[in-house]
């Protein structure tokens, strides 16, 4: 499952970041290393892009970039 | 004397690192830019330096644009990246004064392992401590130190704490004292990071430090930002790339497991029992990384409830939008208008003590028109600079971005570029000015060749006259609709869609470069310190008067010249005939007839369009010298009667409908503005864009014009 797959307000735990290049050591260079804790907070209001909450800031992406995310153990 | 200690100032965007450097300069700083690029850095000395040894000089602290890592993804991180590693014949700086958010510990730490990989003494500023134990995360200083092994000194910018502390801290650096780099060293976990670097290492050029960042720059494709060498990137090429990408995950994973075990030893106050979420485990750090809950965003969290809320964020956004159109727009009118007012009797002053002649108007119609040409921006720019960084420094413009996103990245860019691209509506110099926000320089400068297309409001005199002129301008023709409202409506439509197009196909063609990536951070609402962004407003206006200013004085004494040499003696004139005619500019508009004809225009308007090059409303004025009318720019309607009733030697209408609409398609297009060049050429460093932007936008304009003409003729219109 990857992040843009969360619903509104679940949390999971980032496993990996997929891809390579200038966006993915960007997306782990933010804090999206393995094990962490992400939550979605928000999604804009016009569906993209998303507002995500982990290692206690937020940061929005887009929905493709956070594709590149996948994470487990999803729950509320 | 011993030269001063140069100390780097580094820290994450949006964590008050500019106004901790303003508050230890006492704001006198000279602000300089990167060679090639307008990338600011400032550099001052630190005012509070009485703990510095006797004899040795202030300390200068050197601010760097904030970013989160030291691998550079744009100009502006580039910039960061070269001044710390001090390559490329650049001095490294002696020390590193690294400002740390105290709120939010578990990101802004990443980069302070980077900067200790540096090799240099640190001293930390743990900045916003007020903040921090509000939201039930404050850390001891000490504690931090201790963790850290560097100083480490609490601050709140905003009222000035720990201010003096931190000059004692710094006035005590020495020059030259470089300490061990503190590098991580990957362990069996890390097979990947080990074979990278054991390969580099057995090369001559990396190593330590420098290989790692570049390693990272080399997964990222950034090596060019970087000021890799050759040799460099002859070595890193040799790696295999899905090693190199293997390699940065793990080192990334590595720094922020070192972040984590960090964390974790600091005790931080107590959360309230109400705000521990079920996933708390006994025994760990509320800082902790693996924790995703955001202390410090509490507050905003219920601000953003509105400001980025389903319907109601779109709302505030126009509102917001809406009030800095207005502001640039009409607000600076008044201002403008005492500028013009004061230029013009200067003006009057100066004719009357000098009488008529030769020199009286160089000065009156070249030196003080082109002072007050200059002089009429800086409201505009005054106020968009006012309002950007009140919203920057609020945190609103990241919202503002987030909520506009996805509509501009449908053109390609990020929603940093619609600020700009709103104020070109008012005038295309302070918004080409603003994007110096958007840090990729191709994104820039698509931008910026977008902005004039934008029908700014100095085409509306050129517009009304002619519609005033050569339509019935108050006809209904739908509900309340007039023709005159319907037809500068389709002007500004057609201004927009020209723009949105052809960015989007600038951005395709020319300045190739993917949709930039969206990691926007949503930082937690601050007031923002006003002395801070008035003191901004300042550099960005002196800035423009200085650079952009000589060119438009320069030019603007040479379109004088244009329009006035040689001169005629009145008495010579045939009926009908103005002094304009004679000069340089009427000589080049009637060599200009064969080629205006086909878009409807005569000689006329050719000499109306030399002028308005000074800039687009001058056309009016321009064409009532032409016509020997006086003061047109003040009260159109003697112009608009003369155009409407003007004859072609056959007898027939000089200019018809079809004529006019032409031009005002023209104007549309045509960069009939040396103002917006002067300021292109200061924000890309070269002629090359300004050159290209006049060429296309001139040859653009008239193949629109000649669409329109001939199009309507062969439909049998005009």
């Amino acid at each position: 499952m990857t992040l843009d797959e969360l619903d509104l307000g679940q949390r999971a735990q980032v496993r990996a970041v997929t891809g390579r290049g200038s966006m993915s050591v960007r997306l782990l260079e933010m804090g999206f290393v393995p094990g962490v804790e992400v939550a979605l907070v928000k999604r804009a209001p016009l569906g993209d892009p998303l507002e995500l909450r982990l290692r206690g800031y937020h940061v929005s992406l887009r929905r493709a970039e956070a594709r590149r995310v996948e994470i487990s153990g999803v729950g509320a | 004397m011993t030269r001063p200690v140069r100390v780097a100032v580094a820290g994450n965007p949006n964590v008050g690192k500019t106004s901790l450097f303003n508050l230890l300069t006492g704001s006198r700083y000279k602000v300089g830019n990167y060679p090639g690029i307008t990338v600011e850095t400032r550099e001052g000395s630190l005012r509070a330096a009485g703990a510095t040894a006797a004899g040795a000089p202030a300390p200068v602290l050197v601010d760097l644009p904030g970013t989160y890592s030291l691998t550079p993804f744009a100009e502006d991180e580039a910039v960061a990246f070269r001044t710390l590693t001090g390559i490329r014949g650049e001095r490294r700086p002696d020390a590193v004064l690294l400002v740390l958010d105290a709120s939010n510990l578990a990101r802004n730490l990443y980069l302070a392992l980077q900067v200790f990989e540096l090799g240099l003494p640190c001293v930390v500023a743990l900045n916003m401590v007020d903040l921090a134990r509000d939201a039930g995360v404050g850390v001891e200083p000490e504690l931090l130190a201790a963790a850290l092994g560097v100083p480490v000194v609490a601050t709140v910018a905003r009222t000035g704490e720990g201010l003096d502390e931190l000059a004692a801290c710094l006035g005590q650096l020495e020059p030259g004292a470089g300490t061990e780099p503190r590098l991580v060293e990957p362990g069996a976990d890390q097979p990947a990071l080990r074979g990278c670097l054991a390969e580099l290492e057995a090369g001559a050029e990396l190593r330590g430090a420098r290989a790692r960042w570049l390693l990272a720059a080399e997964a990222a494709g950034q090596l060019e930002l970087c000021g890799a060498s050759p040799v460099e990137r002859e070595q890193l090429a040799r790696l295999e790339p899905g090693a190199v990408a293997d390699a940065i995950r793990e080192l990334v994973e590595l720094r922020y497991a070192e972040v984590d075990r960090l964390l974790a030893e600091l005790p931080t106050a107590e959360l309230p029992a109400a705000e521990r979420g079920p996933s708390d485990r006994a025994g760990r750090s509320k800082l902790a990384g693996d924790d995703s809950r955001a202390p410090a965003m509490r507050r905003s969290a219920k601000i953003d409830a509105v400001l980025t809320h389903r319907v109601l964020g779109p709302l505030t956004f126009l509102l917001v939008m809406a009030l800095i159109f207005q502001s640039i727009f009409s607000w600076a009118d008044p201002i403008m208008g005492w500028i013009e007012a004061g230029v013009g009797a200067l003006s009057g002053l100066v004719a009357d003590v000098l009488g008529p002649g030769l020199f009286t108007d160089l000065l009156t119609e070249g030196v003080l028109a082109g002072v007050g040409n200059v002089v009429v921006f800086v409201p505009q720019i005054a106020l968009l600079f006012l309002f950007i960084g009140l919203l920057e420094d609020s945190g609103y413009m990241a919202r503002a971005a987030f909520i506009i996103d996805r509509l501009m990245a449908r053109v390609g860019l990020n929603g940093k570029a619609f600020v700009p691209l709103l104020s070109g509506y008012a005038c295309a110099i302070p918004a080409i000015m603003s994007t110096r926000t958007i840090s990729s320089f191709k994104d820039r400068v698509v931008t910026i060749l977008m902005i004039p297309y934008m029908s700014c409001s100095a085409r509306l005199p050129v517009y009304t006259l002619l519609i005033g002129a050569l339509f019935v301008a108050n006809a209904r023709v739908l509900g309340p609709f007039t023709s005159g409202g319907l037809i500068l409506l389709s002007m500004y439509l057609l201004s927009t869609l020209s723009a949105l197009a052809l960015g989007a196909i600038y951005k395709r063609t020319l300045l190739v470069s993917p949709t930039p990536p969206l990691v926007l951070e949503l930082p937690p609402y601050r007031l923002p310190r006003v002395r801070d962004t008035l003191r901004q407003v300042w550099d960005r206006t002196a800035d423009f008067l200085r650079d952009a200013g000589t060119i438009i004085l320069a030019v603007t004494i040479v379109l004088w010249g244009l329009l006035s040499f040689p001169r005629v003696d009145e008495a010579e004139l045939g009926p009908g005939e103005t002094a304009i005619e004679h000069s340089v500019a009427g000589r080049v508009g009637k060599a200009l007839e064969p080629a205006l004809e086909p878009i409807g225009q005569d000689w006329r308007m050719g000499i109306g369009l030399i002028g308005s090059f000074a800039a687009r409303e001058v056309m009016v004025s321009t064409l009532g010298l032409v016509y020997g009318i006086e003061n047109a720019d003040e009260d159109d309607a003697p112009l608009r009667e003369v155009i409407r009733e003007a004859e072609a030697e056959d007898g027939s209408p000089r200019y018809t409908k079809l004529s006019g609409l032409a031009l005002m398609v023209f104007f549309v297009y045509a960069c009939q503005c040396m103002s917006t060049l002067a300021v292109v050429r200061r924000e890309t460093r070269s002629w090359r864009w300004p050159a290209f932007m006049l060429v296309s936008m001139t040859v653009i304009a008239y193949l629109a014009a000649l669409v329109v003409f001939q199009g309507g003729r062969l439909l049998g219109l005009g």
